[in-house]
C-alpha cells in the first residue's frame, strides 16, 4: 500500500498569503502537492462553514493563511479570523478534529520561504496523524 | 444542459508543460460534464490565445470559460476582457486556475504536478457554473495627484503631472525638497554637479502653479479608493511665516546649535535653520519640541532652557531679560531657590542635572543693576491703581507684573524694609541684602511705589483702600507667626522661635544668643537659625529633628554646609519639655523616636520610643517647626473668609477672595511655601487683577502651563561631564562674619555648565529671532495645520536611507575620526558642505574640524550590501559612486593621492558607466578585488585596511589616511507604517513591492497607488527619474480615463434572510453596513464596502455574502478539490 497522502485545503487571502504562494512559485520553492489553495479576498471572509465543509468532505487538514496582524489589507479582517479560528478550534475538537489539523498562519506577501515551510510541516504532521476521522462521514452527511 | 464550458490549458512556453502533462489535463477536462471544448495552447495570454477563446465563445456558444495557466493575479484581467469582448459577463463566465505558480513551479514530480493540476481544474470547473453575472460600478476620477516624498523621484513625477495641467500635492517630510540627490556633489558618470541639475527642478517645483508644495508635512491617514482618495496631511509648524526672505539674520542671533541633518552631522546649524542655501522653499524653520521638563516644573514657568542657552552664548543681559519675563528676583532666587527644576533635568540621563539655580544667579550677577535699562512700558492712566499688602516675594511679583502692564501698584509694608521673608528670614551669608535691594530698586524703577512702616488693620482696614482710589487689592502678607512646640515651659526665657530670631538678626537688632543652643526642626529655617547661632558666637549648636536624615526638608547642600560649620544634628529626637531654672532655659528634655507608617505627606511618621527620654544641655532653644498666617490685619474688614488653618479662602484659579476685587496669594493662601511659588502666585494674581480691572472673565482661557514629553532625543554623542562645582568660602573664613558663603561661578565655569544643557525643547524660545527678523516673519505661537486633500491617484516616492555602519565594528565607524560614510564624503565634496567642497581629513580631537587633504584613501565597497548579515541585495550605485569618489580625490587632492578601491565585483552596467570605469582606472586608481575585512587606527590616526586580494590570493594591509565606506541603500525604518497607510506591500528586502517585478514596476496591490524611485528598491538617478516618469504616466492615464471601474466583488445582504441581528455592523471596519429600522434588517452601502467579507464570515443566517465568494461557489470549489476523497 502506498504512503498515506493527506489532503489539505488552504484558504489564502488574496493580498498576503496567496501572493506569497505566487512568490514561492516564481522562486521555484517546491512543496508537497497535498496542499491546494482556494483564493479568498481576506481571511476575515472564511466562514466556519467552509472549514467544516472541507473536513466533512474528506480534508485531512485545513490551513488558513493571512496577513500579519496590523498588515491586513482590510484594516483588521485577519484579527476577526483569529477570533473565529479560536472558537472553531474548540468546536472541531469535539468532533475529533484536533488543532493539529486546523492551522492559522500569518504569511506575508514576501514570505515565500515561510509558505514552503508551512506546507512541508503541515503535510509532514498530517502524515504522522493519519487520515481524518471524519473522512468517511462526508458521504453520509451530504 | 444549458452550460457549455470551454477549457483551455496553457503551456506557458515550457513553464507549465515541462512538468504538467497539459494534454492529459485537457483530456480529463473534456470528460467533465458540460465541457464542450478542451484545448491546450502554447501561450494562452498571447493575442492568438485570446482570439482562440473569443472565437470558440462565438462559434460554439460557450457560456463559461476556464483557463488553467499562471496566477490569476497576473492574467485574470486579460481573460476576463476576452470573455467580455465575446459578449459574456466575465464574472459569470470566467474562472482562472493557477497551475504554474501553484503547480508546475512548486511540484517536483511530473505525475504529482499533473495530478494536482487535474484536481485544481476540477475545482475550477465545479465553481464556474455557480458564478453569477456581476456588473462593476463606475466612479469618476479626481484629477489631482498626491506625491509623497520630494526627492528627485517625487519632484520629477510632480513636474510631469503638473505639466499636463493637473494639480499635484507634493508632501515632503523635511523642510526642503531635494532629497538625497541634492546632498550629493557630482553625479556619475557624467560628473554633472547634482546641484546644477537638481536645483532647477527644486525651483520649478516651488514655482509651478499646479504644484501645491507641502514641506515639513506628513501624510497621517488615507481613505477612499482609486480615483477618490481622501488624504489627511499634517503640516508641522515651522514657526516662520511665508514672508520669510531667507536672509538668515535670525540664525545669527539664535543661541541653540544642533548638528545639521542635511550635512549628516558634519556641520552645526542653529535651532532656526535652513537645510542648505538653495533650499526650496527658501524659508527658515524652527526645530521645536515640547518645553523641557525644567520649564514645565518651575512654578514660575521660567524659560530655563532659554536663559541657559544665552549664558552659554555669553549674552548675559539677554539671558537676564529672559528670566525676568516671568520672575523679577533672579539674583535672590538664584541663591535660595530649592530648584525643583533640577530634579527633572534630562541631563540626569547622561550624568547629573544642570546647575540651573546657580546659573540663574550667575546671569543676575553679571549685570549692573543700576544701569540696567527698564523695559518700555505703555503706562495706563494714573487712576489705574492697585494696592498690594505685603512686600514679600508674592507682593513684589504682583506689583512687578502689574507695573509691566502699565498699571500703578503701591505696596504697603508693615516692616521698615521690603522683601518680606527674603529679607527677614534668610541670613545675610546666604542672601546678601544688597542683592535683594538692587532687585527691589529695579522693580521700583518700573513704577512700583513701596510704602514702608504701614500697619494695616483696625485703623487702616483693607476694604478702606477702595475709598482711597485703589481699584483692586492684593493681599500677600505671608506666614509670619511661628508654630508653637506645645510643650511645657515653652514661654521660658531663652526660648526664641526661629523666624523671630532670624528676623531680629536681619534687622540688626540686639539678640542674646546662648552659649549652648538647641534648634528644633529640620527645615531651611532651622538650618539658617543654627548657622546664625554659630555666627553669633554660640559654642555649641545642636539641631534636633524627629525623623531621619532622608526626610529632612532642608536642601542637602545646606545641611552639609551646616555640618561643616560644626553643627551637630540629632536625628529621631523630639522635645518633650523645656527644663528651666529660675524661669530660664536650662535644658531640653527629649525622647527618641522611630519611624512608623507613612503619613499624609508621604513621609514616615515618627513614633516615640518608650522610656527613651534624655536631657539636652542648653541655655537657648530655637523652635523652627513651621509658620502660620497672622490674620490680625483683616480686622475692620468684613466679608473675607478664612480656613480653619487660618489661611485665606480664595478661588484656586483666579485667586480672588470672597470679597470682590480683593485677591490673595503667597504663603497666606497656600500656607508656608517657597519663594518661587510666591512669584508664581504673583504672576497669576497680576493676570486676574488686570482682567478684573478690564471687566473681563477671570477664569476663562487663562494661559496654561506647558505640557507634553515629546522632547528632543539626547544625542549619543553627548559625553558625560561633571556638574560645575560652586566655589565656596572656606569654613574658617565664614564663622565670625556674614560674608556670602557661595561665591558664584566664574565666567568659564558658567558657560561650560550652560553648555551641558541638552536642549530638550530644541528652540529655547529666547525669542531673539523675533527682534532680529526685519520682515516680522517669526511666529512662535504657530500651530500644526491639518488638511484633508482629495486626490485620484497617489505616487509614493519616499526614498531610502543610507545604512549606518556603526554596528559593523570591524570598520570602526564612529570611533575612528577619518572613517567616513559615503554621504559624509558627498557633503565634504559639496560646496555647501562643512569644508566648502574641499576634501579634508577630520581633526583627531574635534569631529567638527577639518584639517588637511589626505595623501591616501581607501574606498570600501559593499558595506552592508551583498552581505548575508545585513542585506543580501546589491545596492546598485556603490561601484559607480566609488569610482566617482576616486576621480574626485585625484582631481581635488592632487594626482599623487593614492586611492585604493576594495571591491567584490565591479558592476558598471549603465549607459556610459563602463567607459567611466576605464577612465578612472586610467587615472591611476588602484583596484583591489576583495572585500576589506577590518580597519585599525594607530596613535597618529593612520588607518590600516586589511583584506584579501583575491586575484593574487594574498592577504594585504594598506595604510591610509582616510577611509570611505560605501554603505548600503536600505528601506526607511518607517516603511512598514507607510505600507499600512497606503495599503501596499513590502518585499523581503524591506522595500515596497511592485505588482510585478517586470511588467508592473510602478504599480501596487492598491489600484491608484504607484511607486517611484528608491523606495521600491536601490537605484541610481537615471532609473529613478525614469520610474518617476512611469508613475506619473500611470497617474495621468487614470486621470485622462476620467472614470474607474470598481470590482463588483463586494458584500450584499439578502433582505429575505437577514434577521437584523446586526452582528455584521459591529465588525465592519469601514462602517459600510447600516441598520434599516423600518425593515428590521442590515443593509450594505455598496459605495463604501470594500468586499473584505467580515460580515459574511460572521453572519449566522447566511444572509451576508461577498459576491463572487458565495457559499455555493466556495463549496463547489471544496467539492472539486476533495472529490476523490471520502468513501
Amino acid at each position: 500500500m502506498s504512503e498515506f497522502e493527506p489532503q489539505i485545503v488552504a484558504f489564502f487571502c488574496n493580498w498576503c498569503t496567496f501572493t506569497a504562494a505566487d512568490l514561492a512559485g516564481t522562486s521555484r520553492l517546491s512543496y508537497p502537492p497535498n496542499l491546494k489553495i482556494i483564493r479568498v479576498m481576506c481571511t476575515g471572509m472564511v466562514d466556519p462553514k467552509f472549514v467544516i465543509k472541507a473536513f466533512l468532505h474528506g480534508a485531512d487538514g485545513v490551513l488558513i493563511g493571512g496577513c500579519w496582524p496590523g498588515d491586513c489589507h482590510y484594516i483588521n479582517g485577519n484579527l476577526k479570523a483569529r477570533r473565529r479560528v479560536a472558537n472553531l478550534t474548540e468546536v472541531l475538537k469535539q468532533y475529533g478534529i484536533g488543532e493539529d489539523r486546523f492551522w492559522l498562519r500569518w504569511i506575508a506577501a514576501s514570505e515565500g520561504t515561510m509558505l514552503q515551510e508551512v506546507a512541508k510541516d503541515m503535510t509532514e504532521k498530517l502524515k504522522q496523524l493519519g487520515p481524518s476521522p471524519l473522512r468517511n462521514l462526508g458521504q453520509i452527511a451530504v | 444542459m444549458s452550460e457549455r464550458i470551454g477549457f483551455y490549458i496553457c503551456h506557458c512556453g515550457i513553464n507549465i508543460a515541462y512538468r504538467v502533462r497539459v494534454q492529459e489535463v485537457a483530456e480529463y477536462a473534456a470528460t467533465f460534464p458540460g465541457v464542450v471544448v478542451s484545448k491546450d495552447y502554447l501561450f494562452m495570454c498571447s493575442d492568438p490565445g485570446q482570439d482562440l477563446i473569443e472565437k470558440d465563445i462565438k462559434n460554439l456558444g460557450l457560456t463559461h470559460v476556464i483557463v488553467a495557466s499562471c496566477s490569476p493575479r497576473m492574467h485574470e484581467k486579460t481573460f476576463r476582457a476576452a470573455c467580455q469582448r465575446a459578449g459574456l459577463n466575465p464574472y459569470r463566465a470566467f474562472h482562472m486556475v493557477c497551475v504554474r505558480e501553484h503547480g508546475s513551479w512548486v511540484t517536483e514530480s511530473e505525475d504529482e504536478a499533473t495530478a494536482k493540476a487535474i484536481t485544481l481544474v476540477r475545482a475550477g470547473l465545479m465553481r464556474v457554473t455557480n458564478q453569477v453575472a456581476l456588473f462593476p460600478s463606475k466612479f469618476s476620477v479626481n484629477p489631482n495627484t498626491l506625491v509623497v516624498g520630494g526627492g528627485i523621484a517625487g519632484m520629477q513625477a510632480a513636474l510631469d503631472i503638473a505639466s499636463s495641467g493637473n494639480q499635484v500635492y507634493l508632501v515632503e517630510r523635511q523642510p526642503t525638497v531635494g532629497g538625497h540627490m541634492l546632498q550629493y556633489d557630482k553625479t556619475f558618470p557624467t560628473l554633472d554637479c547634482a546641484a546644477c541639475i537638481g536645483t532647477p527642478k527644486m525651483v520649478a517645483v516651488g514655482q509651478d502653479k499646479n504644484i501645491n508644495l507641502m514641506t515639513n508635512s506628513e501624510v497621517e491617514s488615507v481613505s477612499g479608493f482609486v480615483g477618490n482618495f481622501k488624504v489627511n496631511v499634517n503640516q508641522r509648524s515651522r514657526y516662520v511665516k511665508t514672508n520669510c526672505t531667507g536672509c538668515g539674520d535670525c540664525a545669527k542671533v539664535c543661541p541653540v546649535e544642533a548638528p545639521n541633518e542635511w550635512d549628516v552631522g558634519t556641520k552645526m546649524r542653529k535651532a532656526i535653520y535652513i537645510s542648505f542655501p538653495q533650499a526650496v522653499p527658501v524659508r527658515y524653520a524652527i526645530e521645536k519640541y515640547d518645553r523641557g521638563p525644567c520649564v514645565q516644573t518651575c512654578p514660575a514657568g521660567i524659560n530655563i532652557q532659554g536663559f541657559v542657552a544665552l549664558i552659554k552664548d555669553g549674552r548675559y543681559q539677554e539671558s537676564l531679560k529672559v528670566i525676568m519675563e516671568t520672575m523679577p528676583l533672579p539674583g535672590t532666587l538664584g541663591r535660595i531657590c530649592p530648584a525643583p527644576c533640577e530634579a527633572q533635568c534630562r541631563r540626569r540621563e547622561v550624568d547629573s542635572p544642570l546647575a540651573v539655580c546657580q546659573l540663574k544667579r550667575f546671569a543676575a550677577d553679571q549685570v549692573d543693576w543700576d544701569t540696567l535699562p527698564a523695559p518700555e512700558i505703555e503706562k495706563k492712566p494714573e487712576t489705574e491703581k492697585v494696592a498690594v499688602i505685603g512686600a514679600g516675594p508674592a507682593g513684589l511679583s504682583t506689583a512687578y507684573f502689574l507695573a509691566k502692564k502699565g498699571y500703578h501698584p503701591t505696596i504697603f509694608e508693615r516692616a521698615p524694609f521690603a522683601g518680606g521673608m527674603l529679607r527677614a528670614g534668610i541670613p545675610d551669608y546666604r542672601l546678601p541684602p544688597a542683592v535683594l535691594e538692587q532687585e527691589i530698586n529695579y522693580i521700583k524703577k518700573l513704577g512700583v511705589d513701596i510704602q514702608l512702616n504701614v500697619e494695616i488693620g483696625q485703623d487702616r482696614p483693607v476694604a478702606g483702600f477702595f475709598d482711597e482710589g485703589f481699584k483692586a487689592v492684593y493681599l500677600a502678607v505671608g506666614a509670619q507667626s511661628s508654630m508653637k512646640l506645645k510643650i511645657e515651659n515653652e514661654d521660658a526665657v531663652g526660648v526664641m522661635h526661629g523666624i523671630d530670631y532670624l528676623g531680629l538678626l536681619n534687622r540688626r537688632q540686639p539678640v542674646k544668643t546662648g552659649n549652648k543652643v538647641a534648634v528644633v526642626g529640620g527645615g531651611d529655617v532651622a538650618i539658617d537659625a543654627a548657622r546664625e547661632a554659630i555666627r553669633q558666637g554660640a559654642s555649641e549648636v545642636k539641631m534636633l529633628y524627629r525623623r531621619s536624615r532622608e526626610e529632612m526638608p532642608a536642601s542637602k547642600h545646606e545641611i552639609q554646609a551646616a555640618e561643616e560649620e560644626g553643627i551637630k544634628i540629632e536625628l529621631l529626637t523630639a522635645p518633650v519639655s523645656v527644663l528651666t531654672t529660675d524661669g530660664k532655659v536650662s535644658g531640653l528634655r527629649c525622647i527618641k523616636m522611630e519611624l512608623g507608617e507613612p503619613d499624609a505627606s508621604g513621609r514616615r511618621r515618627p513614633v516615640p520610643v518608650a522610656d527613651s527620654e534624655f536631657d539636652v544641655d542648653c541655655d537657648m532653644i530655637i523652635p523652627a517647626i513651621g509658620q502660620r498666617v497672622n490674620s490680625s490685619f483683616l480686622e475692620g474688614t468684613e466679608g473675607i473668609e478664612l480656613t480653619r488653618w487660618g489661611t485665606i479662602v480664595a478661588d484656586p484659579v483666579t485667586y480672588q477672595t470672597t470679597f470682590p476685587g480683593i485677591f490673595a496669594g503667597g504663603d497666606m493662601f497656600t500656607g508656608p511655601s517657597v519663594a518661587v511659588a510666591a512669584v508664581a502666585a504673583g504672576q497669576q494674581a497680576a493676570i486676574s487683577i488686570e482682567r478684573y480691572l478690564l471687566g473681563e472673565d477671570l477664569a476663562e482661557n487663562r494661559p496654561s502651563k506647558p505640557t507634553g514629553n515629546n522632547w528632543k532625543a539626547i544625542s549619543k554623542k553627548v559625553k558625560a561631564s561633571s556638574r560645575a562645582k560652586m566655589p565656596i568660602l572656606p569654613v574658617a573664613e565664614r564663622l565670625d562674619n556674614y560674608k556670602e558663603v557661595e561665591l558664584g561661578f566664574d565666567e568659564a565655569q558658567a558657560r561650560a555648565e550652560a553648555a551641558r544643557c541638552v536642549d530638550c525643547g530644541g528652540c529655547c524660545e529666547c525669542k531673539l529671532c523675533i527682534e532680529a527678523c526685519k520682515a516680522g516673519a517669526i511666529d512662535h505661537e504657530m500651530t500644526d495645520k491639518k488638511e484633508t486633500i482629495d486626490v485620484g491617484s497617489i505616487i509614493i516616492a519616499t526614498g531610502f536611507d543610507p545604512m549606518n555602519p556603526v554596528k559593523m565594528t570591524q570598520y570602526g565607524y564612529g570611533k575612528y575620526r577619518n572613517v567616513f560614510t559615503n554621504i559624509e564624503f558627498e557633503r565634504l565634496s559639496n560646496a555647501t558642505g562643512p569644508t566648502a567642497g574641499k576634501l579634508l581629513k577630520r581633526d583627531l580631537k574635534d569631529p567638527l574640524k577639518f584639517t588637511e587633504a589626505p595623501k591616501s584613501v581607501a574606498i570600501l565597497h559593499c558595506i552592508g550590501s551583498r552581505d548575508q548579515n545585513y542585506h543580501e541585495y546589491c545596492s546598485r550605485t556603490c561601484c559607480m559612486y566609488a569610482l566617482k569618489y576616486a576621480h574626485l580625490l585625484k582631481d581635488k587632492c592632487g594626482h599623487d593621492t593614492q586611492v585604493y578601491n576594495f571591491y567584490i565585483d565591479m558592476r558598471c552596467f549603465g549607459k556610459g558607466y563602463e567607459e567611466f570605469y576605464k577612465k578612472v582606472q586610467a587615472e591611476g586608481v588602484k583596484m583591489i578585488r576583495g572585500k576589506a575585512g577590518s580597519i585599525t587606527e594607530d596613535e597618529n590616526g593612520i588607518l590600516t585596511v586589511k583584506g584579501e586580494d583575491t586575484l593574487s590570493g594574498r592577504l594585504i594591509e594598506v595604510p591610509v589616511e582616510m577611509v570611505i565606506l560605501c554603505t548600503a541603500m536600505e528601506a526607511r525604518p518607517d516603511a512598514p507604517d507607510v505600507m499600512r497607510k497606503f495599503g501596499i506591500g513590502i518585499g523581503q528586502d524591506g522595500f515596497f513591492q511592485e505588482s510585478h517585478p517586470k511588467l508592473a514596476p510602478v504599480s501596487t496591490p492598491t489600484s491608484g497607488v504607484f511607486l517611484a524611485g528608491a523606495c521600491q528598491g536601490p537605484k541610481d538617478i537615471p532609473d529613478t527619474v525614469a520610474q518617476a516618469k512611469g508613475a506619473a504616466a500611470e497617474a495621468l492615464a487614470l486621470t485622462s480615463a476620467g472614470q474607474v471601474e470598481i470590482p463588483p466583488m463586494i458584500s450584499s445582504i439578502d433582505p429575505d434572510i437577514c434577521v437584523g441581528c446586526q452582528l455584521c455592523i459591529g465588525l465592519c471596519a469601514y462602517s459600510a453596513i447600516e441598520f434599516n429600522r423600518y425593515a428590521g434588517i442590515s443593509e450594505v452601502n455598496s459605495a463604501i464596502c470594500k468586499g473584505c467579507g467580515s460580515c459574511s464570515g460572521i453572519c449566522p443566517s447566511g444572509a451576508a455574502k461577498v459576491r463572487h465568494f458565495t457559499d455555493k461557489q466556495i463549496f463547489a470549489e471544496i467539492d472539486g478539490l476533495l472529490l476523490s476523497q471520502g468513501a
